[in-house]
């Protein structure tokens, strides 16, 4: 009697057949969606973002109840493993799979996070496609005043988030680098105060950076954001700076605050225009090159002036053919044994990878706008969201929540923000609705106005649809194609979670 | 068969049955033809559908575009009703599933079965 005591326990799972209702002859489905990946894969995907890839014509199998228990055993297990079939009408999980969908949409629980302070509209490059600066001395017309820097500071602290992020943007932020200082003092003793969380960030082209601001940054732990286009010849051309190279002073820029604050203080963005489609591996090369980690290859926001010249139109198509050179490039240079990430590709894997999502404005759903971000403008007027703030200077003011001198609730929850979460969640747009890769993606009302001229958009010829479709596909494809792939895309997805 | 799937006159014709085909899934398969293409839905007869595709462009297709476009519609409506299907059995599921994931746990059940310890870990479980 004691050894069969002893036997008992173990540590392995109950057989099979103990979870076996053997009675079921018929099974259930549960909410997914389908796409076809290729032209014999299939993808169903179900409500909190597990997916599985099979041959063409399982879809209409599965729907059909011709999938057998007996004679498909593996793929009938997968299917009630990953909760896309149940042999009760609700799986007796379903509690699990409410967790895992809680799990995806935890960003809802934080609230405003970001609050984009665009401390002055001055900037001394004349760069073609920029959508706002000024090139001007008027400090008085065009820097943010202390009176709104206050009222900024105390919406900030208001919101429910218990960390909370003040991004410093321009124009070129540093030259109201007085203001900054001023706010960044300012915010980090309401935040002693209150026990919130605070990480400041300068987005800069670091022109006019100096060791005295940089030692700075570094006592009042503020993190540096810059602009890198690719090499000198795209860099400048994008980015005109009279009678000096911009791409000298960012690259010397980010070399002095890396030695200063630490390489890993310092981020770049680049943007893609026209020109820099013709560059794909040498845009990549340049990141790896000066010691990045990773790349995020976005394509230019179709906002402010950024439309209106034609150097900076082009096609969805051409742009995913320059994605995809350099993603392969990117890939090499894994394949080679460096940790070396395309961001884009990194934000879909984590809500295709892990049962986490990411915490990015542009693919959340309800979308990032208010919930996620916030801008607060130089003239005291607020806005949804960055490129908002762009349509703004093209006096198309749609997306103005009010000004700093509004309430809290009138802004975030006021009648502008009411209209807008009308349309702010892909679940209940059509196209996106029954969208296999609804859970990867996300809503952007002010894209969809922007490009569309209304905010519910009009997915057949929407540019982000046709991009985010084309890119989540070719990742899936991709993995499917090469273990070696899938490997490098699972670090990726693993590492942004941490 | 009464009525054929056709390509007439730069139009493509397909006829699908009303007691397979729900209407919502055909619309939801002509909106993505709505960017390049007049695409319209009518009544066959009281058991069939017409549904029709004709591209916006006054350039005329060549017969193997007009050949696999036909294709791609029959294959889309094919898609859709089952996307549909799915949608419409799941309706009820999901909107529990969701009710859960953002209630207060005021749905929260017990898992069924027993909870076993086969290997110690609380020593007032037998």
């Amino acid at each position: 009697m004691e050894a069969n005591k002893v036997d008992r326990k173990s540590r392995k799972f109950k057989d099979f057949e103990t979870f076996d209702l053997k009675e079921s002859t018929q099974y259930f489905l549960l909410p997914f969606r389908f796409h076809r990946v290729t032209a014999e894969k299939e993808i169903i995907v179900n409500e909190v973002g597990d997916y599985l890839i099979l041959p063409n014509g399982t879809f209409e199998k599965i729907v059909k109840r011709q999938i057998n228990k007996e004679i498909d055993a593996e793929l009938y297990g997968d299917l009630i493993a990953n909760f896309f079939i149940s042999e009760q009408a609700i799986p007796p999980l379903i509690d699990v799979l409410a967790t895992r969908y809680r799990t995806k949409k935890l960003f809802l629980n934080y609230f405003t996070g970001l609050h984009i302070f665009v401390i002055s509209l001055r900037c001394e490059h004349t760069c073609h496609y920029c959508q706002v600066s000024r090139v001007t001395q008027n400090r008085d017309l065009y820097d943010m005043s202390i009176a709104n820097i206050d009222k900024g500071i105390d919406i900030m602290f208001k919101s429910p988030n218990s960390h909370v992020t003040m991004e410093f943007q321009g124009g070129e932020a540093l030259l109201a680098f007085d203001n900054i200082k001023y706010a960044v003092e300012k915010a980090e003793k309401i935040a002693i105060e209150l026990g919130k969380g605070l990480t400041k960030v300068i987005c800069t082209n670091l022109a006019i950076v100096t060791e005295e601001i940089l030692e700075y940054c570094k006592e009042h732990k503020i993190l540096i954001s810059t602009s890198l286009d690719g090499p000198q010849y795209v860099h400048d051309k994008n980015r005109h700076k009279p009678h000096a190279s911009s791409y000298e002073l960012a690259v010397k820029g980010i070399e002095l605050s890396r030695k200063i604050l630490g390489h890993d203080q310092v981020s770049a963005l680049m943007t893609t225009t026209k020109l820099s489609l013709d560059y794909p591996i040498e845009i990549v090369d340049e990141y790896f090159n000066l010691g990045f980690q990773g790349i995020f290859l976005r394509n230019i926001s179709p906002y402010g002036f950024a439309l209106r010249t034609d150097k900076s139109k082009y096609e969805t198509d051409k742009f995913l053919t320059f994605y995809k050179k350099a993603l392969d490039r990117i890939l090499d240079y894994n394949f080679k044994g460096h940790y070396f990430t395309e961001d884009l590709a990194r934000i879909f894997l984590t809500k295709i990878l892990t049962p986490f999502n990411v915490g990015f404005v542009d693919l959340q759903s309800p979308a990032g706008l208010i919930n996620g971000v916030i801008v607060f403008n130089y003239d005291g007027a607020v806005y949804a969201t960055d490129e908002s703030r762009m349509l703004a200077e093209q006096k198309d003011f749609t997306f103005k929540l009010g000004t700093l001198d509004d309430t809290y609730n009138d802004l975030f929850f006021g009648k502008k923000a009411q209209e807008i979460s009308q349309i702010w969640a892909n679940e209940g747009l059509t196209g996106c609705s029954e969208c296999a890769f609804q859970q990867y993606c996300g809503a952007d009302p002010v894209h969809n106005h922007a490009t569309q001229g209304d905010m519910y958009g009009y997915r057949p010829t929407s540019d982000f649809c046709q991009k985010n479709m084309e890119i989540i596909r070719y990742l899936i494809e991709l993995m499917e194609s090469d273990v070696r792939i899938k490997k490098i895309f699972e670090r990726w997805a693993k590492t942004a979670t941490h | 068969m009464q009525f054929q799937n056709k390509i007439k006159d730069n139009e493509i014709i397909v006829f699908a049955d009303t007691s397979l085909y729900s209407k919502d899934s055909i619309f939801k398969c002509l909106y993505w033809y709505g960017d390049k293409f007049h695409a319209n839905l009518s009544f066959a007869d009281s058991n069939t559908y017409r549904v029709s595709v004709k591209p916006i462009s006054t350039t005329q297709l060549s017969s193997d575009e007009l050949e696999n476009l036909l294709l791609k519609l029959e294959r889309d409506l094919v898609d859709f009703n089952l996307r549909d299907i799915v949608t419409k059995e799941t309706q009820n599921v999901r909107d529990l599933l969701i009710a859960k994931a953002f209630s207060n746990g005021e749905f929260d059940e017990l898992p069924p079965g027993e909870v076993s310890d086969p290997v110690g870990f609380n020593p007032n479980l037998s």
